[in-house]
């Protein structure tokens, strides 16, 4: 048995090294978890790894891990390359997900621009517009309106949010790369995009897939060069429009100038927010200065015209017409980017002290975002920011330098520095156990995962986590939601919090299906006492629960004294399907719910919705 | 780095156990502590409603002797005088006929009006503007606080409530960021433990259980929140929110900016300690159909005027406490456009509701609307940072002593909307 499990852990080595191999930067030793000299047990170490990586732990995944290795399971999370057929099946009738900017434009266009296509196409009167007089007229517009896309055959965009906020949640919920959805999550939160501005909502699946989780686990510069080049970031922070002068074009501006569109000149919000939120942090030693030669290094950097109907629309055409001119002037494609050598300002820049030439096009914008992705001060910026998504909303310094020093010296190889991160004694310190406030989404997709429920419509799950105090994709700020407790943590959100875990436990949220039967392997508990040990086992895996228990008996005491005094008495409340009744009569046809087992016993989906709700389960 | 209350941990178990019956400490607490603060005066309350969609200020509160305007909008302009439908309010300005409900606030001195007021970036964008507004930092996207909360942590004292700034909004808006404590909810009646059928009993052994495990909470923040959550939702059963009568006969429309103020009118009555109140009201990117005396902009115009006047018949008793402030992220073009709307432009106006406000004014300036006046030859020129409007109304009404943080980047002189204090 030892010989055999040692031949097994040595073969899935091989295959991991194996994997590895393929790409270069990608050198991983051995590695070991620190975790019994903190005084955890593997069950106990294995319970926090999966709490911090992946989006809830269940039972059967402890067994899993610890049979696996704990540090196996962690670097084949880390390759993020498992099969995925459950989550395949559940995404197969999602067509964003393989659609490109362009097909989405062009697809779910905007309201305003459908309105404007259906004038100039004469579908709706111009004066109809003007001269409108009471509401119906309305109506009869908005049927020309509803006509006229179907025959375009356009999507509203509610239905391109409605694919991008199921898929998300369906991936989180269920595939088997945790550890892969749990850093884009964290990388589109640290480039975030509010889907609240203009078109961005139309380039958040591309970004989200394209830039963010294909980048999510390999080095920094790539995820940053990437979204810096995404047409959901150029629109997002402004930079599309930014432009600067460049005397090789003066003439070429002049007679392509178009009145709608003119130079609106130098716009630093991207150059800000790229050395404020995304690399060297808001302390991280840059000057206003700074910010505008930033700015101005990255005139030019805009979106390649997408649209067919769109005011670039001309432009496209001369650009395709005359490709290699266009190449020959400077200008640059790369799928959606564009450099618009025109736009750029050629003059010589200097940042942080270093000198840019006079001359320069967009190889300086990529030597910049490079000297940025690997700089001291934002290896320390990112490290923390790591630090505190996985190990607590304070993190000791000492793990944090650990943290730095990986980034710099493999130069922000993300691996790496997870890695650092994990086979430190400070992530296995009893101080950062459980010390995670779950996020409005964690913890609904926490509970999800530990039910095993079954979601067949995500949306209402998601008006939960929104209620809860997160609506995805929606944070304005370019700054992203905060991770900390305190954010997460008032009174209304702790009280929806609770509410939370009583819906889903009593299967009051439409499209997802619980069974607390099959929970338990279709086994009927003895009592409710029994229940409630049980369904605390199954919930809170490898947490101290005596004391849950403890608080949660009254809830059953209680029940049995009702119960008496309502048998005794005879005494029914009608209209009442959650009064104790339902708990014996197994054919109670009050029921909302179509299970007639015992899984649908109000007390025991209490009981569920009790500990889902409770102080324990917020924490990670 | 977080503001957060401290009551309970200073009155420790005390407050703990208070059975339905009961007064919730805070509440006790909110009137002491106003008592020892403000000499037995009850807690001053801002109420600000964001329009959402850039209100076209120049058919709010239209300069209607400009000849200019009249020419450039055939389709919109509205006549005052000899019956015309346009209100004159001073010869000069005249107020849309959808807004009639401000009328008597005007002439009664109660509601002052800013015209030419905007932000002094010129982003003609949606986000970018209401961002800028929201944060209170027109030039930088990146600060983490909105304005609102910074005023919360200006007021110089303890929040004693977890009422103390609520947004009647699904999610927090741009304006309520921030490290003091606010609260978003959309309906006052979810702020409940919801049980399947409504049962009391079940519901209440729930809760109970679910009260005992939030005692236990190893979590100091987790378990006071979680005390302050079950006093809380105690309170708003035992005042019965859904069966609320206004008073006065208010008549609040059936729109959910109407539903929102008569929830901020609840709390207020309520007593719990409410001190900023925010709500949101849609609808004002009039690109079409903009209309005349009907049409989308006049329907909006309607809720918003007929909301504000019954939520404050609903207050009267309150009123010497209570400013209510529009704002809006920017205006609209002076020229209609091609389809019979305006596009996005620069400077709108804002109304300011209160005994207290320097009324029956249009404070601002606007110019001649020639070409030469305009920004960028199209657009209502801004002559009043919305800083300045904001900074002097929640300064003076809600007592701020030192806002120097409260607007880094600004520095000017009041309007005077509000007298001095």
């Amino acid at each position: 048995m030892k010989k055999f499990s040692f031949y097994f852990l040595l073969l899935i080595c091989v295959a991991i090294l194996a994997s590895f191999s393929s790409s270069r930067n990608d050198y991983i030793k051995r590695i070991k978890f620190p975790y019994q000299k903190q005084g955890l047990t593997e069950r106990q170490a294995a319970a926090h790894l999966l709490s911090r990586f992946t989006y809830g732990a269940t039972q059967s995944m402890i067994d899993d891990v610890v049979k696996q290795g704990l540090e196996n399971w962690f670097l084949q999370q880390l390759n993020a390359n498992l099969p995925d057929e459950t989550l395949n099946e559940k995404l197969k009738s999602y067509d964003i997900l393989t659609m490109s900017n362009e097909t989405i434009l062009n697809k779910f266009p905007k309201k305003n621009d459908v309105i404007k296509m259906a004038v100039t196409e004469g579908v709706i009167d111009k004066e109809d517009l003007i001269e409108i007089k009471a509401n119906k007229k309305d109506s009869s517009y908005k049927k020309l309106l509803e006509n006229y896309m179907k025959q375009k055959v356009f999507l509203p965009e509610q239905e391109l949010m409605r694919q991008q906020i199921n898929q998300k949640i369906l991936r989180a919920s269920y595939s088997n790369n945790q550890l892969l959805e749990v850093m884009a999550d964290f990388w589109y939160n640290h480039f975030n995009i509010s889907a609240t501005k203009n078109q961005c909502l139309q380039f958040i699946p591309v970004y989200e897939r394209e830039n963010i989780r294909k980048n999510s686990l390999n080095n920094f510069e790539d995820l940053l060069l990437s979204t810096a080049k995404s047409p959901a970031m150029l629109l997002y922070l402004d930079n599309f429009s930014s432009s600067g002068t460049n005397e090789l074009f003066v003439n070429f501006n002049k007679r392509n100038s178009n009145k709608k569109q003119n130079n609106n000149g130098l716009n630093e919000n991207y150059a800000r927010e790229l050395m404020e939120l995304h690399t060297l942090g808001v302390d991280g030693g840059y000057t206003q200065s700074d910010v505008t030669e930033v700015a101005r290094i990255l005139t030019g950097w805009t979106i390649y015209p997408l649209n067919d109907y769109a005011p670039g629309a001309n432009f496209k055409k001369m650009l395709e017409k005359f490709k290699d001119k266009f190449s020959e002037k400077g200008f640059v494609r790369e799928g959606d980017f564009l450099f618009a050598a025109n736009r750029h300002d050629s003059k010589e820049k200097i940042v942080l002290g270093r000198k840019f030439k006079e001359g320069g096009g967009y190889e300086e914008g990529v030597e910049l975002l490079k000297m940025l992705a690997t700089h001291t001060s934002t290896a320390k910026f990112i490290s923390k920011k790591l630090a505190i998504k996985f190990v607590s909303d304070n993190p000791p310094q000492s793990l944090i330098d650990k943290m730095t020093q990986t980034f710099l010296t493999t130069k922000g190889n993300i691996k790496q520095v997870l890695i650092t991160m994990a086979t430190s004694s400070e992530f296995w310190s009893k101080d950062a156990l459980r010390e995670k406030i779950k996020s409005p989404f964690e913890l609904a997709i926490s509970a999800v995962r530990i039910l095993h429920a079954d979601i067949k419509r995500p949306m209402a799950l998601n008006n939960w986590i929104t209620t809860m105090g997160q609506k995805i994709y929606f944070y304005q700020a370019p700054t992203g939601f905060p991770d900390n407790a305190a954010y997460w943590v008032n009174t209304g959100a702790l009280l929806n919090r609770m509410n939370f875990g009583l819906a889903i436990a009593a299967n009051k949220i439409a499209g997802v299906k619980v069974n607390l039967t099959e929970l338990n392997q279709n086994k009927e508990p003895e009592s409710a006492e029994k229940a409630l040990e049980i369904y605390a086992k199954i919930l809170l895996p490898e947490r101290n629960i005596t004391s849950t228990i403890k608080r949660v008996q009254p809830l059953l005491q209680e029940q049995n004294l009702i119960e008496k005094i309502n048998k005794s008495t005879a005494k029914n409340e009608e209209n009442n399907n959650l009064s104790v009744d339902e708990s014996t009569d197994k054919y109670n046809h009050n029921s909302e719910n179509n299970f007639s087992s015992f899984g649908s016993n109000p007390v025991f989906m209490q009981v569920v919705g009790v500990i889902l709700g409770s102080p324990e389960f917020q924490r990670r | 780095m977080s503001n957060r209350r401290v009551f309970l941990k200073n009155s420790g178990i005390a407050l703990f156990g208070i059975g339905l019956g009961g007064v919730p400490a805070f509440v006790v607490k909110a009137a002491e502590s106003f008592k020892q603060e403000k000499l037995y005066k009850k807690p001053k309350i801002l109420l600000c409603i964001f329009q959402r969609g850039a209100m076209d200020g120049l058919m709010a509160v239209t300069p209607f002797t400009d000849n200019y305007l009249k020419s450039a909008r055939p389709n919109l302009f509205i006549e005052a005088g000899n019956g015309n439908p346009l209100i004159d309010l001073d010869g000069k300005y005249g107020l849309h006929p959808a807004l009639k409900a401000f009328e008597k606030l005007f002439k009664e001195k109660r509601l002052a009006i800013v015209h030419g007021i905007g932000s002094p970036n010129n982003s003609r964008s949606h986000f970018d503007a209401q961002d800028y507004m929201e944060s209170g930092t027109p030039f930088s996207k990146s600060t983490n606080s909105g304005w609102l909360n910074r005023v919360v942590g200006l007021m110089g004292h303890e929040a004693v409530t977890p009422f103390r700034a609520v947004s009647i909004t699904t999610s927090l808006p741009r304006s309520f960021y921030g490290n003091n404590e606010a609260l978003a909810i959309s309906d006052l009646k979810n702020f409940s433990l919801q049980m399947r059928g409504n049962n009391v009993v079940a519901t209440n052994r729930v809760s109970n259980s679910l009260e005992d495990l939030y005692d236990d909470a190893a979590s100091s923040l987790i378990k006071e929140t979680g005390k302050e959550s079950f006093q809380a939702m105690k309170m708003l059963q035992k005042a019965d929110i859904a069966n609320y009568t206004p008073e006065n006969n208010a008549e609040y429309p059936a729109t959910a900016l109407g539903k929102s103020l008569k929830q901020i009118a609840q709390l207020i009555k309520l007593n719990v300690g409410l001190e900023v109140a925010f709500a949101e009201h849609g609808g004002w990117d009039t690109h079409f159909n903009q209309g005349k005396e009907m049409g989308t902009f006049a329907r909006s115009a309607t809720d918003l005027s007929n909301s504000i006047d019954a939520f404050w018949n609903d207050i009267e008793k309150y009123q010497d406490d209570v400013v209510v402030m529009t704002m809006t992220e920017f205006g609209r073009t002076v020229k209609q456009n091609g389809t019979g709307g305006t596009d996005h432009g620069r400077a709108s106006c804002n109304f300011i509701l209160g005994n207290n406000v320097q009324g029956g004014l249009v404070h601002g300036v606007i110019q001649p609307l020639t070409i030469e006046n305009l920004e960028d030859g199209r657009d209502l020129k801004v002559t009043t940072d919305f800083r300045t409007v904001f900074d002097e109304v929640a300064t003076k009404h809600l007592q701020i002593k030192d806002n120097g943080s409260l607007f880094p980047d600004w520095k000017g002189n009041y309007l005077g909307v509000m007298p001095s204090v």
